[in-house]
């Protein structure tokens, strides 16, 4: 950012602070301010969420919460929820000090909040969960009648009901509770769009009301359209506040990754396939209940093909389906012209396709170091139980440095940054060998340093004549490391764009579009 | 399965859904009563002797099985169930010999609340200490089963007539009379089963079970509801042991009636539906299953099974149980 | 506090020497077991002596065989309430077939250990029976089957040959090393090379640790379930038989009261039962410790109540000490 922001004007007349400095100098505050929290710093173990955050929230507005993935915007959102304690700062609620240590204190200070993952007990009805939690069932169905869904069974089981449903049913308990400040956190993620509306028109109603909404999303559409105000989180600092119709999307992309964003996005890389190259990985029609509705591609050595795709779409069940995790219901999965038939991820992986799945839970080995991480797949078979790999060492040695992991930055890898953990998950595969490389979101909540290696790895693995799929919810990085995209919706390919002249907002577009058009 | 719809359709499916949710409790019941219809016609007498005998006799595990499908369904285990039965055996025998039948009801409710307070602390440790609750609930038998045999150093001690009648519906604690037994099972286990569907610390336990996270996010007092678990399993393992102290008429502290009495808990309350895992089963499933497994013995033995023969059917049929519910539990996992 | 840690989210910061202690828990076992070494000493001086440590470790050698079981089960997130009966089992075997040589006897007590322990991880691993359940069933199968046995085919098996006896029960050098001391040694060896330098050992911690990933890695995981009981069950059978070595006679109590201590040794060793943390080396520690403390309350003519509960308090305390000072249960 070239100098510090301007453009605090908003609507409201409320407004009476001076805008921070990049690097978020304080903020005054007038004592009007429904919710304000100073200087909140929070840790876990080695890494630090968030360094120093001011968030003021005035009444009557809808305030937007931005920042790239591991910017700290969930953790301040815990901590205002009472589910964390902040290591340091003050937080007050209409001028007063509040101590948060438990989700009762915050909802008894007027806040409420509607998580990503509904929280409504799984085994539970609708009902019960709503006698549990003291909540009565008229004034949450009046709620969800305003939402269309007022032949909602409260003797359903919250299993059985779809994720938008829960998030609705999670958003009327907390208006029961007539908060001050309601928070969504990427409510309208995997949303369909007339529900979207629906959450739109409460939160308009709450603004009306004079209480306020702090809103998450990673839809720079909505901000603009809704929000009156936004904060800006890097790096677990607020960089920026202004009004989103003041600085545009641009301007908010632009604060919320930094300068090197514009570098990062408009890095070139000279495409590493041919048509000659021969196919490595092919679906037909492959079908999965009713999450991958019929989804043929193909894949070529030493191409990148990105998926592009918004939440839940079923790009989940697909990377299960190609990794051997699960089988398709119908249709054949190809590795080298050969059928997989996976039962398990072992046949997958003996056949050279792995996988780099998002979540680093269910790939890193937290407590045991980082070379055991490294080369555990070396021992898949049982011939090789009995001592350790000859070649492991310098197998490991080999992927330590390819990938810089600094060896020494932590005994147990559960202590690691996030962008180093991810290191290691894709240094695992470069130890053990692999054909085709499956990636799942990778760069997902990484600095954007790590990021930038990691693209450059996988083009580098492409090079030499891998052939690699990724899943990534940064759209504007795909033209990166892609070759080509596919768009994804609804289970099936809706559209391939080149990655040269794919742009976010084609890919958006093209991802949202369908969702606008077509019936829910 | 149309969760939202007409409000008039969904009556109709209310059986169907009814059954489903409920499954694995009316199939406990349903196998008891064909166990014991099946055991009717294996001797040549079947009246209300028997009836009185299996009703009495499965009190114990019944109640032991209760205690630990509470604990389980709010994400616990408690290794020490049996060690708790003996010790309040043990307590019991000792204070009520020689007493009058109103003394010796004051010193049961006394002991029941005694070992609810144990147990509720033991549950108390479990939280703060962050110590898993296998390792507690074992070091726990140790600490238990031990006091039982310096309470009640050898067998001995005894109880008024009245309370035994009470459990057993006769004074010698052998009769023909059941409907005591089945009032004294039925009473507290519908009440707890009632408690627990209907109120907010009884689905409290449901929560911290089936999904701790979602529950601590709803303001749930996730670790009241673990102690609050912990204690009244502790009270129904009390009852046990009282129970056990009227069939017999004097108490008990050897160390391998409790480590027995807990393993069979365990497998009881997986037969009755409780999940390992927390939060999914009934009280009333798990009751009932602790009556099957119980009845299996007599069962066996009036097949001229012997009775050594009928332990490894036992194991065997409760592995086989568990496989089947591993199965299931992985398919419905994969279908969501 | 209570909920966080649940979530995992919070990590205390521990005092300097916390820390300190947390990355040498052998140092503090090595203390534990000397102190104690010492009051046992105070209580009873003619403990500190060859014959007296001796004892000790006579004691403490099938011990630390079961619980070095235990301990490879709980890294892999398992644990094996049937080790007693298998040894139980193992030692019937042998007896049984102790007419035939010591050789014959030994190799089909421990085949019995072996099949159980398969069958255990079958269960566990195939079929994902809760390791809790598929040991306590095997356990309850296996009395039952012996119990019949006793009376029919293992009538008059109560005894075990002479090799045997001296194994389980001898001492050289001058009756000051027990024989089960050496055989005991060897399995250390074998456990500790085997666990750090070893792919299956790497396996063996990797599923404790985090299942999921090891699958996802292209492992199959019922294989190093299978391969985890299975060995167990060898170390199970081989404790039994240097019990019933050691008091002569097989019984079907034999091995019931090492069940729970065997648990205990590998807690105060260190090993976490949620898996992918412990050491064998803590664990003979633990089997050391545990051994000390038998032997100071027989001393102490404290009867058996009084062991058991000060048993039950010393493991809580110190399985509580661990969880406060490494942050892990």
């Amino acid at each position: 950012m070239s100098g510090p922001r301007r453009g605090l004007t908003s609507s409201s007349p409320r407004a009476g602070y001076q805008s921070p400095g990049p690097r978020g100098t304080p903020i005054e505050l007038t004592s009007g301010s429904l919710l304000a929290s100073r200087n909140v710093a929070k840790r876990f173990g080695s890494v630090v969420a968030l360094r120093s955050v001011d968030l003021v929230v005035e009444p009557g507005e809808i305030h937007a919460l931005l920042g790239a993935n591991g910017a700290g915007k969930s953790t301040l959102v815990k901590i205002l929820s009472g589910v964390h304690r902040q290591d340091s700062g003050e937080i007050t609620v209409h001028g007063g000090p509040v101590d948060l240590r438990r989700p009762g204190d915050a909802q008894g200070a007027g806040l409420a909040t509607v998580f990503q993952d509904p929280a409504l007990i799984p085994d539970l009805t609708v009902g019960q969960n709503l006698r549990l939690t003291d909540v009565p069932e008229e004034s949450v169905r009046a709620w969800l009648d305003r939402m269309g869904l007022s032949s909602l069974d409260f003797d359903a089981l919250a299993r059985e009901l779809p994720l938008p449903v829960l998030r609705l049913l999670d958003l009327a308990r907390a208006l029961v509770r007539e908060p001050s400040l309601l928070m969504l956190d990427e409510i309208t993620a995997a949303l369909p769009a007339d529900q979207a509306e629906q959450v739109f028109a409460v939160m308009d109603e709450w603004k009306e009301r004079g209480r306020s909404v702090l809103f998450i999303t990673h839809r720079l559409g909505e901000v603009l359209r809704m929000c009156d105000r936004a904060t800006v989180l890097r790096d677990g600092r607020h960089v920026a506040v202004f009004a989103p119709r003041d600085v545009g999307e641009s301007g908010l992309v632009e604060a919320m990754l930094g300068e090197v964003a514009r570098e990062v996005r408009e890095a070139q890389h000279t495409p590493t396939v041919e048509s000659s190259s021969p196919v490595v990985l092919e679906t037909v029609e492959i079908r999965s209940k009713e999450q991958v509705n019929g989804v043929s591609l193909s894949l070529r050595a030493g191409e990148v093909l990105g998926i592009a795709a918004l939440e839940g779409q079923g790009q989940d069940r697909l990377f299960e389906l190609l990794s051997g995790d699960r089988r398709p219901d119908s249709g054949e999965i190809l590795v080298n012209g050969e059928p997989l038939n996976a039962r398990s991820p072992f046949d997958a992986v003996s056949r050279g396709v792995v996988l780099v799945p998002s979540d680093r839970l269910q790939a890193l080995l937290p407590k045991r170091p980082i070379r055991e991480n490294l080369g555990m797949p070396l021992y898949s078979r049982i011939s090789r139980w009995f001592s350790i790999a000859a070649d492991e060492g310098a197998r490991v040695d080999n992927a330590v440095e390819r990938l810089s992991i600094d060896t020494r930055a932590a005994r147990q890898a559960g202590k690691l940054s996030g962008g180093n953990q991810q290191k290691v998950v894709v240094g695992r595969w470069l130890a053990a060998g692999f054909r085709v490389l499956l990636c799942f979101d990778p760069t997902r909540g990484i600095d954007v340093g790590t990021k930038q290696q990691i693209y450059e790895l996988l083009r580098e693995l492409a090079a030499d004549g891998a052939a690699i799929l990724i899943y990534t919810s940064e759209l504007a990085e795909i033209p990166l490391v892609c070759d080509r995209v596919l768009v994804f919706y609804g289970g099936q390919v809706v559209g391939e764009q080149p990655a040269a002249t794919a742009t976010e907002e084609s890919l958006l577009t093209a991802a949202h579009g369908i969702v606008e058009k077509g019936a829910v | 399965m149309t969760v939202i719809g007409e409000r008039s359709r969904i009556r109709k499916m209310d059986w169907r859904r009814w059954l489903r949710r409920h499954g694995w409790t009316v199939a406990a019941w349903a196998l008891l009563l064909a166990l014991i219809g099946f055991y009717a016609t294996l001797i040549p007498r079947f009246g209300a002797f028997q009836i009185s005998s299996i009703a009495k006799n499965s009190l114990p595990l019944v109640y032991l099985s209760v205690a630990q499908a509470v604990i389980v369904i709010a994400g616990g285990i408690d290794l020490s169930v049996g060690a708790m039965l003996v010790l309040t055996n043990s307590i019991a025998a000792q204070l009520m010999v020689g007493q009058s039948f109103p003394i010796t009801l004051i010193i049961a409710l006394g002991v029941i609340l005694l070992a609810a307070g144990i147990n509720g602390g033991v549950g108390w440790i479990i939280s703060i200490s962050r110590v898993p609750d296998i390792v507690v609930t074992l070091a726990t038998s140790f600490i238990l089963s031990g006091v039982a045999l310096l309470v009640l150093p050898s067998p001995g001690g005894g109880t008024s007539e009245g309370f035994r009648a009470m459990f057993t519906g006769s004074a010698t604690g052998s009769g023909t009379n059941f409907w005591p037994s089945l009032v004294v099972m039925a009473i507290p286990v519908g009440l707890l089963a009632f408690w627990m569907r209907r109120s907010r610390t009884g689905l409290s336990l449901y929560a911290t079970g089936s999904d701790p996270t979602a529950a601590y996010l709803s303001a749930v007092r996730t670790a009241r509801a673990k102690v609050v678990s912990y204690a009244v399993g502790g009270a129904f393992a009390a009852l046990g042991g009282l129970s056990a102290l009227a069939i017999t008429g004097s108490g008990e502290s050897r160390l391998s009636t409790g480590a027995g009495f807990t393993l069979r808990s365990v497998a009881a309350i997986v037969l009755g539906g409780v999940a390992l895992t927390g939060g999914v089963g009934s009280v009333v499933g798990a009751a009932a299953a602790g009556i099957v497994l119980f009845t299996l013995s007599p069962v066996l033995s009036a097949m001229g099974i012997d009775p050594n023969t009928a332990q490894v059917i036992q194991g065997a049929l409760i592995v086989v149980v568990m496989m089947v519910a591993g199965i299931v539990e992985v398919r419905r996992q994969r279908s969501e | 506090m209570t909920a966080e840690t649940r979530l995992g989210l919070d990590d205390e910061d521990q005092a300097r020497w916390a820390l300190r202690l947390a990355e040498h828990p052998l140092i503090v076992l090595a203390t534990v077991l000397v102190v104690l070494v010492l009051v046992t000493g105070v209580i009873e001086p003619r403990y500190l002596s060859v014959s007296g440590i001796r004892n000790t470790v006579l004691l403490a050698a099938p011990l630390g065989i079961m619980a070095g079981a235990q301990t490879i089960l709980m890294l892999t997130g398992g644990i094996d309430l049937s080790v007693g009966m298998i040894a139980t089992a193992a030692a019937y075997v042998a007896g049984n077939q102790s007419p035939n040589g010591a050789a014959l006897a030994i190799a089909l007590g421990l085949l019995v250990g072996v099949a159980a322990g398969t069958v255990n991880g079958i269960g566990v691993g195939v079929f994902r029976v809760n390791p809790l359940i598929m040991t306590l069933a095997m356990s309850a199968i296996l009395l039952g089957l012996f119990t019949a046995l006793s009376f029919t085919v293992l009538q008059g098996s109560t005894t075990v040959a002479p090799f045997i006896k001296t194994l389980g029960g001898g001492s050289f050098w001058g009756n000051r090393i027990p024989y089960n001391a050496v055989v005991w040694t060897g399995v250390s060896v074998l456990i500790v090379y085997g666990l750090r330098q070893t792919g299956l050992g790497r396996l063996l911690y990797a599923v404790g640790d985090n299942s999921v990933a090891v699958r996802l890695a292209g492992i199959r995981i019922w294989q190093v379930h299978i391969a985890a009981y299975a060995i167990a069950g060898l170390l199970a059978a081989l404790a039994g038989i240097l019990l019933a070595g050691r008091t002569g006679a097989v019984d079907l109590q034999l091995a019931v009261n090492f069940l729970l201590p065997s648990v205990a040794a590998a807690v105060i060793g260190g090993t976490s039962i949620f898996g992918g943390v412990g050491t064998y080396g803590g664990t003979i520690f633990g089997a050391l410790i545990l051994g000390v403390l038998a032997t100071m309350l027989t001393f102490l003519d404290a009867g058996q109540a009084i062991q058991q509960v000060v048993y039950g308090v010393i493991v809580l305390g110190l399985a509580w000490l661990y969880a406060r000072v490494t942050g892990i249960g």
